[in-house]
C-alpha cells in the first residue's frame, strides 16, 4: 500500500522528503495533494533536520526509559517470565483546536446523555416506557444489574471515569468506536507517552503550542472527592486494584501515587456494620471513595461472583447503604453494549435535545429482521460481533473471512440473531510512523478521557493507538499494536 | 504492604552480603565446583533462592506490590539494577570482569540504600524499611561469625589471615576495624568488633540497637497494646547486646550469644508481623 523512505544507505543524513506515501485513508500528517497540514508544521520541520541515526538513537532512548520506569507488561514462557515494554512511537500524533473542540463538545455531550440513561434505566425507565429503547435489549443485557435499581447515586454520575474510543474516517470526521463505561484503562500511557514526546522533540513541543495534560491525577481526585463529598469533609479516597499479576497494575500503582493515595486489594479492605475500612499497619481506617479498577462482577463475592477474591464481602452492602462511593458505579456496562450503543443518538435527542455531535458508526442490529437479512445478504462487507464479547473475541469480518467462515457464522446469526450487530469495515486514519528507520504510515485510533461528578471534563490529550503490522487495523497491545503520544493545541495554534 | 517492605529490605541486604562475598571467597560457597563456576552461580543461577538474581527478582517484585509506598528514585534505581543482571549482556559482562560486574551490583545497592535515606519521608514506611533491613543485617552477621568460628564444626574454614580478612570484607567492616586495631587481625578481635562495637553500622550492637529504635518509633504509629511486644522483644536483645561485657566472651562463648541472636530476630520478625499485619480484626474496630 505505501512504500517508506529507505535511509540505509545515508544514516547520516535527513530522511529525504516526498518519499512518504500515504496510502487510501485519511492522513493526519499529509493532505490528500501532498502537503503538509498546517498544524504538523513545526514537528515536520524537526523530523526532516534530524538524521535517520539521530532517530534511531532518540527511539532508543526513549524505549530505555519505558524499560526503566518499568512501564512494561509480562510475556510468559521460555526461561523465567520475560518484560516487554509497550511500543511506543517516537512521532506524536497532533490534532488542533478546532477539531478538538468539536471532540470535546461531542465526548461531553455523550458522556451526559449516557449518565443520564444509566439514572433513567435504574430509576424511573421512563426512556423504556416511550420505547425509545426495548426494554428487553436493557435489562436482558448481561451487564444489567437489578441490584442497582433504585440506588441514589451522587450527581446521577453513574460514569465517572470513562475511555471513549474514537476514529477518524477517510473524510476526516472524527466517529465513537466504542464507549468504555467500565474501567477503561490507558490514561497512564497518555502520561508517560507524553514525558516521552516532550523529551524527544522539546523545541517542535515548544513550537506548537500543546495542551498540557499532568492535571488529569489532580482532576481524577477532584472527581473522586466530589463523589465522596457528602460523606466526609475530606472523604479518603482509595484505588482498588485486582493485584500486581494485572496488565494494568502499572497504572493502579501510577494513579495512585499521583494521586497520593493508598494503592489497595480487595483483602486488604473490610466491612463492618456497613462502612469500609483498610487495613493498615496502624490499624483500620475508614474509606469514603473507591476508584475500583476491579470488574463488577468481582466487586463483592456475597453479591456477584462468589469464588471471586479480588473484591471485599460486604462491601456492596455498604454501597447500598451509602456509606461508600464505589467509582464507576456497577452496571455501566449496560450502557456501552454493542447493541445501546446503536441506540446512543437516540438516547441523546431524547433526555438533551440535541443532535449528535460526534456520529456512530453505522450499526446493524441484527435482532430486526429487516436489518438480519441485510447483514446476511452483505456478509463480505460487514464486520459482525457478539454483543456481550469484548477484546476481539466472537467477531467476523467479513472481507478476510472464507466462503466457509461466513456460512458458519450466518448461521449463528440466524439462531441467536439477539446476540448480533454489524458495522461496516472502517478505514482507520493513518499518522507517520518511525518503524525499522523508515517513516511509514500506520493506523490509528483516538482514545480521549472524560471525567464526570459534578462537572465533566475532557482532558485535552489521549492515547493515540497504532497498528503496527502495515496495513492492520487492529490497534489491541495484546495483538500487536503499540501507542503515540496525542498533542493537542491550543487556540491560535491551528492550520 | 509491610511484609512486602520486610521482605523486600531483607532480600536487598541479603544479595549485597552475597554478591559481596563472591567477589572475595567464592570458594567458601561451594567447593565442589571451581571458584569462577560457584561465583557464576551465586550471581545468576535463578533457581537458588539466594543467588544475586533471585534476590534482586524477589526484591524487585515485592517494590513493585508497595510501588505506591516507595519513591521513584528507590523504584528507578532498583529497577535499573534488576534490568542490569538480567539484561541480555549480563553474562558477557560476567565474563569479561566479574569482580567490576559485582562492584558495580554492590555499589548500585549502596545507591538504593542512599535514594531511600534521602528522597523517602522518614515516616511510617522508612521505619518498617529500616528495621526489616536492621533485622536482616543483624541475622546475617550472626549467621556468618557462628559459621566461621565455631570450633564445634568439622568444615570450618581454616581460621588463616586470609580468610579472616574475607570475612571483614564480606561484612564491609575490614576498614573500620583496621581503624580500631590496625592491622592486627584476630579471630578474639574481629568477633569483639562485629558484636560489640558501638559504632559501627554492621556490628551485631548496632544493628540490634537501630532494631530497638525503629520498633519503639513504630509503636507510636499504631495505638494499640498489642505493638509493645517487638518493642519489648527488641529492647531485651539490644540490652543482652550493650551490656555484655566483651571480656566474658571467652568464658560463655560466642556461639551462645550469636545462636541468641539469631533466635531473637526471628521471634521480633513474628512479632512485627503478628501485631502490625496478622492482628485479629476484631480488636481494632473500636481503636
Amino acid at each position: 500500500m505505501a512504500t517508506g523512505t529507505s535511509v540505509a544507505g545515508s544514516p547520516e543524513r535527513p530522511l529525504p522528503a516526498g518519499a512518504y506515501i500515504p496510502g487510501v485513508a485519511y492522513d493526519e500528517m499529509f493532505a490528500t495533494d501532498g502537503s503538509i497540514r498546517g498544524h504538523y508544521a513545526a514537528l515536520h520541520e524537526r523530523i526532516s533536520e534530524l538524521s535517520a541515526r539521530d532517530l534511531a538513537e532518540r527511539q532508543r532512548i526513549q524505549d530505555q526509559l519505558f524499560l526503566l520506569q518499568g512501564i512494561t507488561f509480562t510475556v510468559y514462557g521460555a526461561e523465567a517470565s520475560t518484560e516487554k515494554i509497550i511500543p511506543t512511537d517516537l512521532f506524536p500524533r497532533i490534532i488542533p483546536a478546532n477539531e478538538w473542540a468539536r471532540i470535546e463538545a461531542g465526548l461531553i455531550q455523550r458522556l451526559t446523555a449516557l449518565n443520564m440513561f444509566l439514572g433513567d434505566i435504574y430509576g424511573e425507565q421512563k426512556i423504556l416506557k416511550d420505547g425509545i429503547v426495548s426494554r428487553d435489549l436493557v435489562q436482558g443485557a448481561p451487564s444489567y444489574r437489578r441490584e442497582m435499581v433504585g440506588l441514589y447515586v451522587p450527581h446521577g454520575a453513574y460514569v465517572n471515569v470513562c475511555g471513549s474510543d474514537l476514529i477518524r474516517q477517510p473524510d476526516g470526521q472524527y466517529a465513537v468506536l466504542e464507549d468504555n463505561l467500565r474501567v477503561p484503562s490507558g490514561v497512564s500511557y497518555m502520561l508517560a507517552n507524553r514525558d516521552a514526546s516532550r523529551r524527544a522533540f522539546p523545541s517542535a513541543y515548544r513550537k506548537s503550542g500543546v495542551r498540557a495534560v499532568d492535571r488529569y491525577p489532580d482532576l481524577l481526585l477532584n472527581t473522586l472527592r466530589s463523589m465522596g463529598s457528602e460523606l466526609s469533609d475530606h472523604p479518603q479516597v482509595v484505588v482498588l486494584t485486582p493485584g500486581v499479576y494485572n496488565s494494568a497494575y502499572f497504572e493502579h500503582a501510577y494513579l495512585a501515587r499521583l494521586m497520593g493515595v493508598p494503592l489497595v486489594e480487595g483483602r486488604d479492605l473490610v466491612v463492618h456494620d456497613n462502612c469500609v475500612y483498610m487495613k493498615t499497619t496502624a490499624g483500620l481506617q475508614r474509606v469514603d471513595v473507591i476508584y475500583r479498577r476491579v470488574d463488577d462482577d468481582f466487586l463483592d463475592p456475597l453479591h456477584f461472583r462468589r469464588d471471586s477474591a479480588l473484591g471485599a464481602a460486604g462491601l456492596f452492602n455498604a454501597y447500598r447503604a451509602g456509606k461508600v462511593v464505589i467509582a464507576n458505579a456497577p452496571g455501566t456496562g449496560v450502557a456501552d453494549d454493542k447493541a445501546v450503543y446503536a441506540y446512543v443518538p437516540q438516547i441523546i435527542r431524547y433526555y438533551l435535545g440535541e443532535d449528535t455531535i460526534l456520529p456512530n458508526i453505522e450499526t446493524f442490529l441484527c435482532r430486526e429482521a429487516s436489518q438480519l437479512s441485510h447483514v446476511l445478504d452483505n456478509l463480505e462487507h460487514l464486520v459482525v460481533k457478539a454483543v456481550g464479547a469484548s477484546g476481539g473475541y466472537g467477531m467476523l469480518v467479513g472481507p478476510h473471512a472464507t466462503q466457509a467462515e461466513r456460512d458458519t457464522f450466518a448461521e449463528a446469526l440466524r439462531a441467536n440473531p439477539d446476540n448480533y450487530i454489524a458495522q461496516p469495515t472502517i478505514q482507520l486514519s493513518t499518522a507517520p510512523c518511525l518503524i525499522d528507520g523508515r517513516i511509514e504510515p500506520r493506523h490509528i485510533d483516538l482514545r480521549p478521557f472524560i471525567l464526570a461528578a459534578e462537572k465533566t471534563v475532557v482532558t485535552p490529550g489521549a492515547l493515540t493507538r497504532v497498528a503496527l503490522k502495515r496495513g492492520s487495523l487492529v490497534v489491541n497491545s495484546s495483538q500487536g499494536g503499540g501507542s503515540k503520544d496525542t498533542w493537542v493545541l491550543s487556540e491560535g495554534k491551528t492550520s | 504492604m509491610l511484609t512486602a517492605s520486610l521482605d523486600y529490605s531483607d532480600s536487598a541486604a541479603e544479595t549485597a552480603a552475597i554478591a559481596l562475598a563472591a567477589i572475595v571467597d567464592p570458594k567458601v560457597a561451594a567447593a565442589r565446583s571451581t571458584p569462577y563456576e560457584a561465583a557464576m552461580n551465586l550471581a545468576f543461577d535463578r533457581d537458588s533462592t539466594v543467588s544475586v538474581v533471585t534476590c534482586l527478582a524477589l526484591a524487585r517484585e515485592n517494590a513493585r506490590q508497595m510501588r505506591d509506598q516507595i519513591t521513584t528514585e528507590m523504584w528507578e534505581q532498583l529497577n535499573a539494577l534488576y534490568l542490569d543482571i538480567t539484561g541480555p549482556n549480563s553474562r558477557l559482562a560476567f565474563d569479561e570482569g566479574s569482580s567490576s560486574f559485582l562492584h558495580r551490583i554492590v555499589a548500585g545497592l549502596h545507591l538504593f540504600n542512599g535514594a531511600a535515606e534521602a528522597t523517602m519521608s522518614h515516616g511510617e514506611g522508612w521505619r518498617f524499611l529500616s528495621l526489616g533491613a536492621y533485622l536482616e543485617r543483624a541475622h546475617l552477621i550472626a549467621r556468618l561469625l557462628d559459621v566461621a568460628f565455631d570450633k564445634s564444626r568439622p568444615d570450618a574454614p581454616d581460621r588463616d589471615h586470609l580468610v579472616q580478612v574475607s570475612l571483614l570484607r564480606m561484612a564491609c567492616a575490614l576498614e573500620p576495624y583496621l581503624r580500631v586495631y590496625t592491622s592486627d587481625i584476630r579471630q578474639a578481635y574481629i568477633l569483639e568488633f562485629l558484636l560489640f562495637d558501638k559504632e559501627f553500622p554492621r556490628s551485631i550492637r548496632f544493628t540490634t540497637a537501630r532494631i530497638e529504635e525503629h520498633a519503639k518509633a513504630l509503636s507510636r504509629y499504631a495505638e494499640f497494646a498489642a505493638a509493645a511486644a517487638p518493642e519489648r522483644l527488641a529492647g531485651r536483645l539490644s540490652s543482652l547486646l550493650e551490656f555484655t561485657d566483651p571480656a566474658e566472651l571467652a568464658t560463655i562463648g560466642a556461639g551462645e550469644i550469636l545462636r541468641t541472636v539469631t533466635a531473637e530476630c526471628g521471634r521480633i520478625h513474628a512479632a512485627i508481623h503478628d501485631s502490625f499485619v496478622a492482628y485479629p480484626i476484631e480488636q481494632r474496630l473500636h481503636a
